[in-house]
């Protein structure tokens, strides 16, 4: 066997044997980090509107009266509207509620942001997965650029990953 | 060797080197963590009143993570009240850790009928729940111990009913 075909059979079995790490990792059920199951970002649409969206992974889900926005600095005057309707779950202790899966979708209003600076838009939320297990509330925050004089829709900003548990 | 032959017995290698890895994953991720930590947390009860979860030793002590946000944990809770009912006198202990308001706490413990401690959780309770192997300090999140305070099994998610009577009952 030649040196090379050595290291090539080498690395078809580090490679096998990181897939087999990997599938028992998913055989475990290794549930995702909040952040990642309920991704958020945010862009601009213009300079008095911010899409934010939370992109949920399948098998979980959001509740509704759970998810909070804010803006830094509050000078920017954030106005969070209605959150859209979400699927209604009766819950035998909290009544009546509300959760989204897959998606969330909402136009937040700027009343006064500064062109030219950043904002940082923190989305608080909470949710389960459906193998029966609920994250503690978790923070996800994104900076958004106001740019100077006219303005172009930017692409989405991903949050920064950092939340309290990390 | 033909080709053939060669090609086969290069996937077996792979397969047994898989096979290798993945057990050996399993057991680092299976080392039994240690509770000592966990045995030297104070935390308030629902009168306010600070509880060492180390007066517990010398029992075998479930202690259960769980909120009233947390639907999972409170569909499992109503089994570890009939365990507490049921074997209690033979040793058990179960004491929630409860990561929520203490309001909220004192109404749900009430409609369930609850019958062991409920103690409210900080973030420094969450914080030692992660080297027991709750990394994402989820919940509902158990952690079982013997009677000499060693971690006997963690569950992350909930316990099956009869799980929690395996596991508690081979420990008395």
């Amino acid at each position: 066997m030649t040196l090379d075909r050595l290291a090539r059979t080498f690395a078809n079995l580090t490679a096998v044997a990181a897939l087999g790490v990997a599938a028992l990792a998913f055989a475990q059920g290794s549930p995702l980090p909040p952040d990642r199951a309920f991704r958020f970002s945010a862009a601009l649409i213009d300079s008095r509107t911010i899409e934010a969206r939370f992109t949920i992974a399948e098998g979980y889900y959001l509740y509704r009266d759970k998810i909070h926005f804010a803006v830094e600095p509050a000078t920017a005057g954030l106005t969070v509207p209605p959150l859209p309707e979400g699927k209604v779950k009766e819950d035998q202790f909290f009544g009546r509620v509300e959760t989204y899966r897959g998606g969330m979708v909402v136009r937040l209003a700027l009343k006064d942001a500064k062109p030219g600076k950043a904002i940082v838009i923190a989305a608080e939320s909470q949710g389960c997965a459906d193998i029966g297990l609920c994250y503690p509330p978790t923070v996800q925050k994104v900076t958004v650029a106001i740019p100077e004089g006219s303005l172009v829709p930017g692409a989405p900003t991903e949050a920064a990953k950092k939340t309290w548990f990390n | 060797m033909t080709c053939r032959l060669r090609h086969w017995a290069l996937l077996g290698a792979a397969g047994a080197v898989a096979l290798a890895a993945g057990l050996g994953f399993a057991l680092w991720d299976r080392t039994p963590p240690d509770a000592s930590a966990l045995l030297a947390l104070s935390l308030p009860d629902t009168n306010g009143t600070s509880q060492s979860l180390g007066q517990w030793r010398g029992k075998v002590l479930v202690v259960n993570y769980w909120a009233t946000w947390c639907g999972p944990c409170r569909e499992e809770m109503p089994e570890f009240v009939r365990a507490q009912r049921d074997l209690g006198p033979k040793g058990l202990q179960i004491v929630g850790i409860a990561i929520d308001q203490p309001a909220k706490v004192i109404e749900f413990a009430k409609e369930l009928g609850l019958n062991y401690p409920a103690l409210i959780g900080s973030y420094d309770a969450v914080d030692i729940a992660k080297p027991l192997g709750n990394r994402l300090a989820a919940l509902p999140f158990t952690v079982v111990l013997d009677r000499t305070g060693q971690v006997a099994h963690t569950q992350l998610g909930p316990l099956k009913p009869e799980q929690l009577r395996t596991i508690v009952n081979a420990l008395l």
